[in-house]
């Protein structure tokens, strides 16, 4: 483009600035001050504002609910990771492999939960739950195992099990499209040769689909673990609120009751800046494992 | 011919998960607008089937009773005014990055994109005190500004990409015949990065609409509830009321704008949200 370096430098700070700027001060800003403020007692008004080092991190450390919301949050993360990716994986070649005519219209259905809010996703589920009139005791009840049938959300032992049907439920769809988006791009000549080779259609799976769809296998897995660091707390707060007695309070729960319950804001500030680090951690750690190479034939 | 009377069974087979699956999802959403139209009395006593008769007076009394009416108001607002802000945002931005040859443009197309994988709970706090600073604490003007920047990353990321598709001669030629770059974004690329623009509104129109906790801790006031509150609310108040019917029908209030858009948008819908999954 023929334009003055001056005009140019004009033209890009009207692009730019105006964006940045509130970028930088609704995201960056309130990150770093987060961290600022996980050195502080702070319960909200400025002038109970105290310094106090690293007593926030001593009494994080010491806080005997903190491992119980880690242990739930990666509880959350490995079973949702596990059923997602089953269910998805069974699905996405299903609705590919097999020519089924009806495939858009199971696509169509499947991904609509993804784009439900998570409020009515989770009071549905808190209905599907309910001890008198849910869906799950009535079911046990018809099948004649009421002996199984418990107060699901009510029981401590069972709350957090019963959180992961839901988010299963809500997010199979996307990592499904995933899949299906890898398989369709995987050449049939590769089958052929599979099948020339006497290779049955579960052994194409094996030797074939999966190693070639292993770069969207591995987004998708990463992609899970984020979203549930980051956000399990969400569908927890609708369902649960963390009950009973703290059994399903995750890392996210906890901090919005520390910090908007309980107004213990620099604590709550330190819990929030042990997610980004163990979220952070978690996804280094798992890109190294995942780092396997793809495959081309 | 064994193979293949195996086969056959297997074809027959693989619908039974798939047709279960379709209940498991459709089910729950039926049964939700079947108990909109259900009196209180006739959840009870019959939770899991179909109404006796197709009463709107749980809409009424959700609409009239529950401020719903104030709530999707307010939603429409949150919702209309984010969307438009993240997009003046983001256009310049996004064409910026992907067009104009600056030092940093790469580093700063990463610092947005690494903001979609950093856990915003913990600047939620420090948000929360700038915002009662500046006024806009349990104001919904405020809560649209925060949605609009919390989208930018992700809608910076698909623009970009969409951009980068639009030839540059058509921008050189313009260039040529004497437009100004400010008339090149809003007359060139703006248009015909259309598709892209439609596609992150949708997106980003649904994540507002359906969005609860930000609006948990940033809103306070009931005339101040966007619809996942209100909804929240009536359904913790429901515990004691047994008011369920009026739950039921604000939760169908709250879907079926996004049944409408997913009816209409799907496949913009699922590869947007694929892609921008895949790519982040």
């Amino acid at each position: 483009m023929v334009q003055s370096k001056k005009q140019k430098y004009l033209f890009l700070a009207f692009c730019l600035i105006p964006t940045f700027i509130l970028f930088a001060v609704f995201t960056l800003y309130p990150l770093f001050s987060g961290l600022y403020y996980s050195f502080f007692d702070w319960s909200g008004s400025s002038q109970n504002k105290e310094f106090i080092g690293f007593a926030n991190y001593i009494k994080l450390v010491k806080d005997a609910i903190i491992p119980n919301t880690i242990m739930h949050d990666y509880f959350l993360v490995v079973t949702k990771v596990i059923g997602i990716m089953i269910l998805a994986l069974f699905f996405a070649v299903a609705l590919t492999q097999l020519k089924i005519k009806e495939a858009p219209f199971y696509r169509i259905v499947f991904f609509f939960p993804n784009i439900m809010s998570v409020v009515v996703i989770g009071i549905l589920w808190t209905f599907i739950y309910n001890p008198s009139l849910g869906l799950v005791n009535s079911g046990l009840e018809f099948l004649g195992l009421e002996s199984l049938a418990k107060p699901w959300l009510g029981d401590e032992t069972w709350a957090l099990p019963s959180l992961v049907l839901p988010s299963i439920w809500a997010g199979i769809g996307l990592f499904m499209l995933m899949l299906i988006g890898g398989i369709s791009n995987i050449s049939k000549s590769y089958y052929e040769a599979a099948e020339i080779d006497g290779a049955n259609e579960w052994q194409q799976f094996w030797k074939v689909t999966l190693p070639l769809i292993w770069p969207q296998i591995k987004i998708s897995i990463l992609y899970i673990v984020i979203t549930t660091l980051n956000g399990s707390f969400i569908i927890v707060q609708v369902m649960t609120g963390g009950g009973p007695n703290n059994a399903t309070h995750v890392m996210g729960s906890y901090l919005y009751q520390q910090a908007f319950v309980q107004y213990n804001f620099g604590y709550g500030a330190t819990i929030g800046v042990m997610i980004l680090i163990l979220s952070l951690l978690t996804v280094l750690v798992l890109q190294f494992f995942m780092r396997r190479d793809k495959i081309e034939y | 011919m064994k193979r293949s009377v195996g086969q056959i069974l297997g074809r027959a087979g693989i619908r039974i998960p798939l047709i279960l699956w379709t209940i498991a999802v459709l089910y729950p959403i039926f049964w939700m607008f079947l108990g909109s139209f259900k009196s209180n009395a006739e959840i009870y006593r019959n939770p899991w089937g179909f109404p006796e008769s197709f009463s709107l007076d749980n809409f009424v009394t959700a609409w009239t009773n529950y401020n719903i009416d104030t709530s999707v108001f307010n939603s429409l607002i949150v919702t209309v005014i984010g969307t438009a802000l993240t997009l003046v945002l983001a256009i310049p931005t996004a064409y910026a990055i992907e067009r104009i040859q600056f030092r940093g443009s790469q580093a700063l197309f990463l610092l947005y994109i690494s903001a979609m994988m950093i856990p915003m709970v913990l600047g939620w706090i420090p948000l929360f005190f700038l915002l009662a600073e500046l006024n806009l604490l349990d104001n919904i003007y405020g809560l649209a500004i925060v949605y609009a920047v919390s989208q930018l990353p992700f809608t910076i990321f698909v623009l970009t990409s969409f951009i980068s598709t639009i030839p540059k001669s058509l921008e050189e030629s313009a260039a040529m015949d004497g437009m100004s770059p400010y008339m090149v974004l809003w007359k060139i690329i703006t248009p015909l990065s259309m598709s892209g623009i439609i596609t992150v509104t949708i997106m980003n129109a649904i994540q507002f609409w359906n969005e609860y906790f930000m609006a948990l801790i940033f809103l306070n006031t009931s005339d101040n509830y966007t619809l996942a509150l209100a909804i929240d609310f009536i359904s913790s108040e429901a515990q004691y009321t047994n008011a369920w019917g009026t739950l039921f029908a604000s939760l169908v209030i709250a879907i079926i704008p996004v049944i409408v858009l997913y009816a209409i948008f799907q496949r913009r819908i699922a590869k947007g949200l694929t892609e921008g999954a895949i790519k982040g």
